[in-house]
C-alpha cells in the first residue's frame, strides 16, 4: 500500500500542488470569481451583501433562479442572474458550498 | 524568496536574460506590472493559485490610493486615508513587491528592466497599468496647467488639490467640469463627480452653479443621473453635449478659462477631465496599438500584439466591458487562473465576467450599471438579456440601500486586493 501511495503523492506533488481534478478549473467553474468582488471570500466588517462561501448549493441555486425570474425583488442580482443559465448557476453554486464559511 | 532575489539581482548586474536559468529552477515566474485593482488582484491570485510560483510585483507607489469613491473624498464624505491601501497583505500572501517602476520590456527575451537597473526574466507578463493622460489633445492643458485645473482622475494629491479649490471658492462661484471622449476610465465617473459636487455646493455654497463640458452626446446611466439632477440639484447642473458646444477645444489655466468650438467659459474652479490611454509602459512594451489601448484575446486577456504578456483594466480594450476597478478586478482573477493553466500546458476555460458599478448622487441615493460578457468573435461581449441599470423609478428605498451596496462592495474588493 505504502509503495502504491508514495509514487502517487510525488506525482501529485509535482505536477502542481494540492490535487485538481483535470475538469475542475483553479478559479472555480465559470463566473465564479466574479462573485466575489461583492460576495467577500473573507469576513468583512461592516458589510451588508451576504457572503455566499459556504451556503447549501441549493439555496444559491434557488436565489438565482428567483432572481433571474424577478420573482424575488432585487436592486442589482435580478440584472446579473439574468447572464447565467441553469447549468452555468449550478456549477457557481456547488463551487461556493464548498468554499470555507 | 531571497535567493531568488538575489539571483535576479546578479543576473540583472551581469546583464544576463537567463529566463533558461531560472526554468531549470522549476518554478515559473510571472511578473506583473502595476498595483491597481488589477495587477494587485492578479498577483495575490496567481500566488493562490499556485504557491510554487514565483510573482513578482513591480508598483512604485509603497501606498495605493483608489479611485473609487474619491469623488465622496471631494465632498468631503470621506476622508483620504480611506482610500488608501498597503502592499502588506499582497506581500504576506507571499508576493514579491519590487517597490520600483518598469522602464523597458522585451518580449522576446522575456524581460522586464527597472527603475533601479535589475532585470526580471518571466515566463508570463501582466501588465496592469491603468491610464495614462493624452496630454496635448487639448491645447493648453499640460502637466502644469493640472495644478490649476486639477484632472483628479488619478485619486491622490490632485483630488486633495481639487477639493481645496471647491473650499476655498466663493458662494455664488462657477465650476467648470470637461468630461472626455470616450474610452475613458470609469465611464459614469465625471457623472458621479458632478453630483457630489452639487451635493456639497447645496449645503455649503449653494448660490453656486457646474456647468458640465461634455465630449460626448450621451453617457453612462445618463437617464438616472440627470432625473437625480433634477430632483435633488434643481437649476445647479447645466450638462452640455457635444452637439451643444460641450467639446473644450482649449484651456488657459492662467485665467482658469475653457474655450469650446461655441464660445468660452470661464470658471471659479475648473476640473478638466483630460483625453486617456493605457499607462506608458504599455506603449514601450509595444502592447497597445494605434488607438493608444491594448488589444487582447478574451480568455486570458493575452496581448494580441506580443505573447507572453496579458494586459488588464483599464489599458486594455475589453470589447464591452467597461474600465472600472470591479472589471479590473474580475479580469485579474480569470486571467490569474488563464496563467496556472497555461503555464502547466493545459487550455484556459472559456470564461463569463460580471461588472457591477456604483454611482453615489448624493450621501444615501444610490445607482448602478450592470453587465455579464463572455468571449464572442475575438471580444468581450455583452450577454443579452443581462444587464442593464437600476430601475428609473425607485420603490422601497431602493436608492439608499444602492449607496448602501456601494460602500459595501468597496469595503469588499478593497479587502480581496490589498487586505
Amino acid at each position: 500500500m505504502g509503495r502504491l501511495l508514495l509514487p502517487a503523492l510525488a506525482l501529485a506533488f509535482l505536477s502542481g500542488g494540492p490535487a485538481q481534478a483535470a475538469d475542475a478549473p483553479p478559479n472555480g467553474p465559470p463566473g465564479a470569481s466574479s462573485c466575489t468582488g461583492c460576495h467577500a471570500p473573507m469576513k468583512v466588517t461592516d458589510s451588508v451583501i451576504p457572503r455566499i462561501a459556504g451556503r447549501k448549493s441549493a439555496d444559491i441555486v434557488t436565489a438565482m433562479r428567483e432572481y433571474r425570474s424577478d420573482a424575488w425583488p432585487s436592486s442589482v442580482m435580478g440584472r446579473i442572474a439574468k447572464g447565467f443559465d441553469d447549468q452555468q448557476t449550478e456549477a457557481i453554486a456547488a463551487w461556493f458550498a464548498v468554499q470555507p464559511e | 524568496m531571497a535567493t531568488r532575489r538575489t539571483f535576479l539581482k546578479l543576473a540583472g548586474a551581469a546583464g544576463l536574460a537567463a529566463p533558461s536559468l531560472a526554468s531549470a529552477q522549476g518554478a515559473a515566474r510571472v511578473v506583473v506590472v502595476g498595483g491597481g485593482f488589477g495587477g494587485a488582484t492578479a498577483a495575490r491570485t496567481l500566488k493562490q493559485l499556485d504557491p510554487k510560483l514565483g510573482v513578482t510585483l513591480v508598483e512604485p507607489n509603497p501606498i495605493y490610493t483608489a479611485c473609487p469613491f474619491s469623488n465622496s473624498v471631494l465632498a468631503n464624505l470621506r476622508e483620504m486615508s480611506q482610500q488608501q491601501f498597503r502592499y502588506d497583505g499582497i506581500k504576506a500572501a507571499g508576493v514579491t513587491v519590487a517597490e520600483t517602476s518598469a522602464t523597458a520590456i522585451d518580449a522576446l527575451a522575456r524581460t522586464v528592466t527597472l527603475a533601479d537597473g535589475t532585470q526580471l526574466s518571466w515566463d508570463r507578463l501582466v501588465l496592469s497599468p491603468g491610464i495614462d493622460f493624452d496630454w496635448g489633445a487639448i491645447p493648453g492643458y499640460d502637466e502644469a496647467a493640472a495644478q490649476k485645473m486639477p484632472h483628479a482622475w488619478k485619486a491622490g494629491a490632485q483630488t486633495v488639490l481639487l477639493r481645496q479649490q471647491l473650499q476655498d471658492m466663493r458662494d455664488g462661484g462657477l465650476v467648470v467640469m470637461s468630461s472626455p471622449p470616450n474610452p475613458f476610465r470609469c465611464p459614469p465617473g465625471p457623472y458621479e463627480r458632478a453630483s457630489l459636487i452639487a451635493y456639497w455646493l447645496s449645503i455649503w455654497k449653494p448660490k453656486s452653479k457646474l456647468l458640465l463640458l461634455d465630449s460626448k452626446d450621451a453617457f453612462s446611466k445618463q437617464r438616472l443621473f440627470q432625473d437625480g439632477w433634477a430632483q435633488l440639484y434643481p437649476g445647479t447642473i447645466e450638462w452640455v453635449p457635444l452637439s451643444k458646444g460641450g467639446k473644450v477645444t482649449s484651456v488657459d489655466p492662467a485665467t482658469l478659462t475653457l474655450t469650446t468650438e461655441f464660445g468660452s467659459h470661464k470658471a471659479d474652479v475648473a476640473n478638466v477631465i483630460p483625453p486617456q490611454k493605457a499607462g506608458a509602459i504599455a506603449a514601450k512594451a509595444r502592447v497597445a496599438d494605434r488607438t493608444g489601448w491594448c488589444p487582447v484575446e478574451p480568455v486570458a486577456f493575452e496581448s494580441t500584439l506580443q505573447r507572453g504578456i496579458h494586459v488588464l483594466g483599464d489599458a486594455a480594450i475589453m470589447g464591452a466591458m467597461p474600465k472600472s476597478a470591479f472589471a479590473a478586478n474580475a479580469q485579474a482573477k480569470v486571467c490569474a487562473a488563464a496563467i496556472v493553466e497555461l503555464l502547466a500546458g493545459r487550455a484556459p476555460q472559456q470564461p463569463l465576467l460580471i461588472n457591477t458599478c456604483y454611482s453615489l448622487l448624493a450621501a444615501d441615493y444610490g445607482i448602478s450599471i450592470a453587465g455579464v460578457y463572455r468571449p464572442d468573435k475575438g471580444l468581450l461581449a455583452d450577454i443579452p438579456g443581462a444587464g442593464g441599470v437600476s430601475p428609473l423609478s425607485a420603490v422601497g428605498g431602493l436608492r439608499g440601500q444602492e449607496a448602501l451596496y456601494a460602500s459595501s462592495w468597496f469595503r469588499t474588493i478593497t479587502a480581496e486586493t490589498f487586505g
